[in-house]
């Protein structure tokens, strides 16, 4: 565990992205930041990760099509995903599950609870 | 990032969500009520209420939470839109962004209990209308237990809840109950690790008591992806089972479980067949999972959704205004470095034209690339509009279509900053004096509803923008007999069309019959003149009876360069801004009348503007001093109507960056700034209006023939 856990955060609202990455790089996470799933997955093209958070709702590629490409890729398709957003319907955790999230975060969130989460996760 | 600054970032992205709302919402009432815009409404409005709840902003939140459920529920199609639907979200994102408004002010919430009502009872009826959702694959319970099968979310928060209540357990020896494990292939898939799950265990108090590894096939036969392992551990006995159930919530049915002392390890489910354990998949076929080959369905049409987007959609950053405006800044040096260094080498008789050409083409470059950075589209000051008509039409009771043609236009940010309230100012007064009542429309033979039309384009290196009406026009005769009444202009003045039109922009001018309080509030149309004037703009009207009016906006692209007439008086070198430039000419013989012992009057088509020897406003011994000797610019001013500036010579036409001639040196009357010529040299840029307004003594100004001599009469 000597190595820092990089996290990418992926958001299409700034404001949300750098309530992330406060909380997350003032516990020591490593985070990069993506403004919807296509420029995640241009990122995680070039990139390690540890851990992925998404937004559900972005526009271009949306939080279920970015977890479906990462798993459906080989690079990272084994990174935990963590699925960040106000929807909690049943339905919505079903979906994110049947894509391939590894677990779920209500947004807002509280920061000892995220970084628990993260920490949870990240192998 | 101080939480200050997150929230800054909240406010500014607030300001875009209402602007995509809106946008959205003016499409689907023109009948684009595709999935993409609809989402588009939804997805601004969602992204407000996230961050109103992650801020602590509740009635925003609660608001939101309001809207975004109605939104939802048009989003699956259980509401259908019909105008009045569109009706109520337009009033409900006016009112959400008074709830922004009031979050970022901190001031009292907008009163929406109505509106909350009202959208409430607009919802799909039954509430969520979960029914109507496409169901997601069902996925089998845990089959040994169900009797907590309810939740299978994978809900962190309160799983971790219990998590870090469990770390204190001290496990004592005695009383422990088993719970029996096996992680199935599908537990190593979504990036879920068993070995996590197994420390969690672990960390309840958990200790192994068996392991089975009976079912672990020959190295040859191996996969890494099957699950061969059964585990059999001891938890304390005041550890909860749904403690540990929650530990699996994430895995789901990915990792049998077996509580109690009755039960075994769970069998194994291999995915391969042919191995020892020949039992078929327990697996959906939806959910087959491993086969790298084959990708589901989803992810192998994901990428045709989005085609070209990528190169195309709004990648961005945020970068301080300041830092920006450092980089124009030295771009600008930048410029006049390589035309220092350009003149300097062409004097010495150095002729690099092919390197010098290069080196000035990749400047212009870099300068262009640098202001179009602060350029932004000027659709953000139009989507504004429509929340105005729906405001206008509320008080006024007038009913406007608006038309808007080229919101992608760019111009330079603080342009566009500063646009916001002269145009506001124009489509108020368009509504208010321009388009008439319904009743009056019809009789006129037009559609009861008026148009207005708002169009952007660039032409010839600066903006145009056009705020036109289809309404009755100006009333001239009223106008002038207003001006004459308000002591304006002279009851026996002969003034043209033009003239008189121009009229409205004299201050205190007010037409309208009735003062409303929308358009006739003391600031008038003068406010708006100045206002443009201040970004180096111009105004015009063009009216036509019974048909409409339409004001033309000519603005510059950026405030940092600014095109200049260079000239020269004696020994100076003056910069006269080319926006007040309206012409220069050498006067024929006759053209320069004199009027009393100093003042000269120059002839131009019939009409007798002043004229200015720039050498006598400066205070300069040198310098022409007759028309004859030199050249006359014609200038438009705001305050003086036209003047001809005379000088010995027009130099160049050129760009040149503004320097503060206030903060390098104090304010000096006449001059609007400095800057540095090709050569070196720092010339002043003349400040026409306050040079000609100087120049001129207040009772030689005519006011007779120029309609917007107005400075006495204010």
């Amino acid at each position: 565990m000597s190595k820092t856990t990089r996290v990418l955060t992926v958001d299409d609202s700034a404001s949300m992205r750098a309530l992330l990455n406060h909380a997350l790089s003032t516990n020591g996470f490593d985070v990069a930041q993506a403004d919807d799933g296509m420029s995640a997955l241009e990122w995680l093209a070039a990139n390690e990760v540890d851990v992925v958070i998404t937004d559900i709702n972005m526009p271009r590629l949306d939080g279920f099509g970015l977890i479906e490409q990462v798993r459906g890729g080989t690079r990272h398709r084994d990174r935990p995903i963590l699925v960040l957003t106000t929807e909690s319907s049943d339905e919505k955790k079903a979906r994110a599950r049947a894509a391939g999230a590894t677990g779920w975060i209500v947004k807002p969130f509280d920061t000892d609870k995220l970084v628990a989460a993260v920490r949870r996760v990240a192998h | 990032m101080s939480p200050e600054e997150i929230q800054q970032i909240f406010f500014a992205e607030c300001e875009e969500s209402l602007s995509a709302a809106e946008a959205g919402l003016a499409a689907c009432r023109e009948g684009t009520q595709d999935a993409d815009t609809v989402n588009a409404v939804f997805r601004a409005v969602h992204s407000i209420k996230g961050g109103a709840g992650a801020f602590g902003y509740i009635a925003l939140q609660a608001y939101t939470h309001t809207f975004e459920t109605l939104l939802s529920d048009v989003r699956e199609g259980l509401v259908a839109i019909e105008p009045k639907l569109v009706d109520l979200l337009l009033r409900a994102l006016d009112t959400l962004s008074d709830h922004v408004e009031a979050a970022q002010e901190g001031g009292a919430p907008p009163p929406d209990a109505a509106l909350i009502a009202e959208m409430e009872a607009a919802m799909a009826v039954g509430g969520a209308g979960s029914a109507h959702v496409a169901a997601p694959e069902s996925e089998p319970e845990p089959e040994p237990a169900s009797d907590s099968g309810e939740d299978f979310g994978l809900d962190l928060d309160a799983l971790l809840d219990d998590l870090t209540g469990g770390f204190d357990t001290a496990a004592p020896e005695h009383s422990r109950w088993p719970v029996h494990l096996r992680p199935r292939a599908g537990a190593m898939r979504n990036g879920s690790e068993p070995l996590l799950m197994l420390r969690e265990i672990a960390a309840l108090g958990g200790q192994v008591e068996q392991c089975d590894v009976s079912q672990v096939p020959p190295l040859d036969a191996l996969s890494v992806a099957e699950g061969y392992l059964g585990w059999t551990f001891s938890l304390p006995i005041d550890v909860a089972e749904d403690a540990v159930r929650e530990i699996f919530d994430f895995i789901g049915d990915d990792c049998a479980l077996a509580f109690g002392a009755d039960e075994e390890i769970p069998p194994v489910e291999l995915l391969s067949p042919g191995i020892e354990c020949a039992a078929p998949p327990a697996e959906p076929a939806a959910h087959s999972p491993d086969k790298p080959a084959a990708p589901p369905p989803a992810a192998a049409s994901a990428p045709a959704q989005v085609p070209a987007a990528a190169t195309t959609a709004g990648q961005s950053i945020r970068i301080d205004l300041f830092k920006l405006d450092r980089l124009i800044d030295l771009v600008g040096e930048l410029v006049i470095a390589q035309a220092m260094l350009d003149q300097r080498l062409e004097g010495a008789g150095v002729t690099a034209t092919e390197e010098l050409s290069l080196l000035e083409s990749l400047t212009r470059d870099i300068q262009e690339s640098a202001m179009s950075i602060r350029a932004q589209p000027i659709g953000s000051v139009f989507s504004r509009v429509p929340r105005i008509l729906r405001d206008l039409a509320s008080t006024t009771g007038k009913h406007v279509k608006l038309d808007v043609f080229g919101e992608t236009t760019e111009l330079d940010k603080t342009v566009i900053e500063r646009l916001g309230e002269p145009l506001t100012h124009l489509i108020r007064n368009a509504v208010d004096h321009g388009i008439e009542t319904a009743e009056e429309r019809i009789a006129a033979g037009k559609s009861p509803e008026g148009t207005l039309t708002l169009s952007a384009e660039h032409r010839s290196g600066r903006i145009l923008i056009s705020i036109g009406d289809d309404g009755a026009g100006i009333n001239r005769e009223r106008v002038l007999a207003k001006a004459i009444e308000k002591g304006i202009v002279s009851a026996d003045a002969q003034l043209s069309a033009e003239e008189i039109d121009n009229l409205i922009f004299a201050p205190g001018f007010s037409t309208a019959q009735v003062v409303s309080n929308i358009s006739g509030r003391g600031v008038g149309m003068d406010v708006v003149r100045q206002n443009v004037k201040d970004l180096g703009g111009r105004i015009t009207i063009e009216s036509t009876p019974g048909k409409g009016t339409t004001f033309l906006l000519t603005l510059p692209l950026t405030l940092a360069i600014s095109d200049g007439m260079i000239v020269n008086v004696g020994d100076q070198t003056l910069v006269v801004p080319l926006a007040h430039v309206v012409e220069s000419l050498r006067p024929e013989e006759g053209a320069v009348q004199g009027l009393g012992s100093s003042q000269a009057m120059l002839n131009v088509r019939g009409r007798f503007i002043p004229v200015i020897a720039l050498k006598d406003a400066l205070g300069s011994p040198l310098g022409a001093t007759s028309p004859e000797e030199g050249v006359l610019v014609v200038v438009d001013t705001e305050s003086a109507g036209q003047a001809a500036l005379l000088v010995d010579g027009i130099q160049d036409q050129r760009q040149f960056v503004i320097k503060s001639l206030a903060t390098n040196f104090r304010v000096v009357e006449g001059v609007a700034g400095a800057t540095i010529l090709g050569d070196g040299r720092v010339a002043l840029i003349v400040d026409v209006d306050s040079l000609v307004a100087c120049a001129l003594p207040p009772q030689d100004r005519p006011n007779h023939d120029r309609p917007n001599h107005e400075r006495h009469a204010a």
